[in-house]
């Protein structure tokens, strides 16, 4: 009996023309949601008669959107965000995992650092922003040390559980049939340990994004952030709104089509490892 | 013979070993302090860089006996408690009606989805500019992290549990109600109890970052206004408290509870699979 989880309706292979159509129809209907919830927004704002200081309309939002994009504002915005999150995610994984490795290869490391990581995962890496514009000012690097500690963690500490889980008897077993101790990582505890590395990934962005935004808002040295942030003070509401929309769909973006994909694969190719 | 006389010494030896491994967690923090002291001595930075270790033993005291500390984390405690438990109980009541409808939740994902994507620091500048800097800012900036969170884990962990269950006590003569309280309610509170947890954590750096610009106490307060004088060992020391804080309430409050509720409750899929 394996009724433990209701199963889905299975989907039933459909003609081409039709999966067309009904993939057609899945497409819309994610927007429908989105439809109504501008209509709603729309409809407050011409019930209510806000001031422009307070809600504008969508149009006008999109309005921004459209005028900030064609100057080119909007590309250096997004490009700044977005360049700093991959460099701090390139660098994390280049730093976070060898150390994660070392850590997980010993077992007092490991023992000995996961409260050490836990703390500093409590310790949130904007915490640290007062401290750290002391040292690097109102720079990029500032904002770039922040992201790296705060992706940086999860990290570490998912490559750590990644290599502890893998069986020992696979590291045993290709080691009496004369494999170096380089062999045996590249081919028993990368792989074994790249679902969980690919998790701490997916965590550490979620963590890593939020710090980008709310560093950027501080630094001020551009980026998503500091476009909201700093149409607060001349009371720009299109301006903010149109930048929120654009740091959910982004992240949407980032996770679903990176992060996601790249977890079902490792999971896929490698997960069955751990089992 | 020989084994006889190594078998007094083992219970000793073991004792030691086991204390070794106990202690073993201290290690990276004394290490840390360690370091942080050498390099102190050697390089003699000024204290607005990097305050030696006692300067900030001195800090954390004289905000200890002067109140302020307490005035700051009873300010930032009862925000996350309040923006806490208001995220929960409106993220679990959404979250159940939404998880017994099945076309509703699937209506709803997208939109759910996409405002997870922003939840928190994101709104900031928006909630400024409507309900202006203080303490409902930063209540409201938790409550909408800690909602999304406990929203998405209570859909589905109500859809997760077995529909043989509910249809069973449903046939045993259950009305709709108990049927809800005595199976759906403890077949997801495991889920339900690892979104508290994790959106806790969210909450909790949501919580620091609202106060570093958006409020007049509390501990992102204190440390974005020390670093206004120059006065690295407030902000240090706030950084540790605030990790402190967190590890207390992740690993002592909530981790027991969420592993005392699977215990209770999560065998639920265990059961079915024994059968």
């Amino acid at each position: 009996m394996s009724i433990a989880i209701a199963p889905r309706a299975a989907a039933r292979p459909l003609p081409s023309g039709l999966r067309v159509a009904a993939r057609q129809l899945s497409g819309v209907k994610i927007l429908i949601p989105f439809i109504a919830l501008v209509g709603v927004w729309w409809a407050i704002r011409e019930a209510g008669q806000f001031p422009e200081r307070v809600l504008v309309s969508p149009a006008r939002v999109w309005d921004t959107l459209v005028v900030l994009a064609s100057h080119g504002v909007l590309a250096e915005y997004i490009s700044t965000s977005m360049s700093m999150i991959g460099i701090a995610a390139v660098i994390s994984l280049a730093i976070g995992v060898p150390i994660g490795f070392l850590i997980g290869s010993n077992r007092y490391a490991a023992r000995g650092l996961e409260a050490f990581l836990r703390y500093l995962q409590g310790v949130s890496g904007i915490a640290w922003l007062p401290l750290v514009i002391i040292w690097f000012g109102f720079t990029h690097t500032t904002t770039l040390v922040i992201v790296i500690y705060t992706l940086i963690v999860p990290i570490i500490f998912n490559t750590m559980t990644g290599v502890r889980a893998v069986p020992e008897h696979y590291a045993l077993a290709l080691r009496s049939l004369g494999a170096s101790r380089l062999r045996l990582i590249t081919d028993v505890y990368l792989p074994g340990a790249l679902p969980s590395i690919v998790v701490g990934l997916r965590l550490g962005m979620g963590y890593g994004w939020r710090a980008l935004i709310a560093a950027e808002m501080l630094v001020r040295q551009g980026g998503l952030g500091d476009l909201i942030f700093g149409a607060r003070t001349s009371g720009q509401i299109d301006r903010i709104i149109g930048g929120m929309i654009l740091i959910g769909t982004l992240y949407i973006i980032v996770n679903r089509l990176l992060v996601q994909p790249l977890e079902n694969l490792t999971i896929a190719r490698w997960g069955v490892l751990r089992k | 013979m020989s084994v006889e006389a190594i078998t007094p010494m083992s219970p000793a030896r073991r004792a030691l070993g086991h204390l070794l491994w106990r202690l073993v967690p201290i290690a990276p923090f004394l290490i840390i302090l360690l370091i942080w002291i050498v390099l102190w001595e050697v390089f003699r930075p000024s204290k607005e860089t990097l305050p030696p270790v006692r300067d900030v033993v001195a800090a954390i005291r004289d905000l200890g006996l002067s109140g302020q500390l307490a005035q700051n984390v009873i300010a930032s405690l009862g925000r996350l408690v309040l923006g806490s438990l208001l995220g929960i109980v409106t993220g679990v009541a959404a979250g159940f009606v939404v998880g017994l409808n099945r076309n509703v939740a699937e209506m709803l994902n997208p939109l759910a989805v996409f405002f997870n994507a922003i939840s928190g620091i994101v709104w900031l500048p928006l909630m400024i500019t409507w309900i202006g800097i203080g303490s409902a800012l930063a209540v409201f900036l938790i409550w909408n992290t800690v909602f999304f969170i406990v929203f998405q884990n209570t859909v589905l962990g109500v859809q997760l549990v077995p529909e043989v269950l509910e249809q069973g006590v449903r046939a045993l003569g259950a009305s709709r109600s108990e049927t809800l309280r005595s199976v759906t309610l403890p077949g997801a509170l495991p889920y339900i109890l690892t979104g508290i947890r994790s959106g806790l954590g969210f909450g909790w750096r949501a919580l620091i970052a609202a106060e570093l610009v958006g409020a007049a106490s509390g501990l992102g307060t204190m440390i974005f206004d020390a670093a206004e004088y120059h006065r690295s060992d407030i902000i240090i020391s706030g950084c540790l408290i605030i990790g402190t804080i967190a590890i207390i309430m992740d690993r002592w409050l909530l981790l027991p509870i969420e592993r005392r509720t699977v215990q209770r409750w999560g065998l639920v899929s265990d059961a079915e699979d024994r059968h």
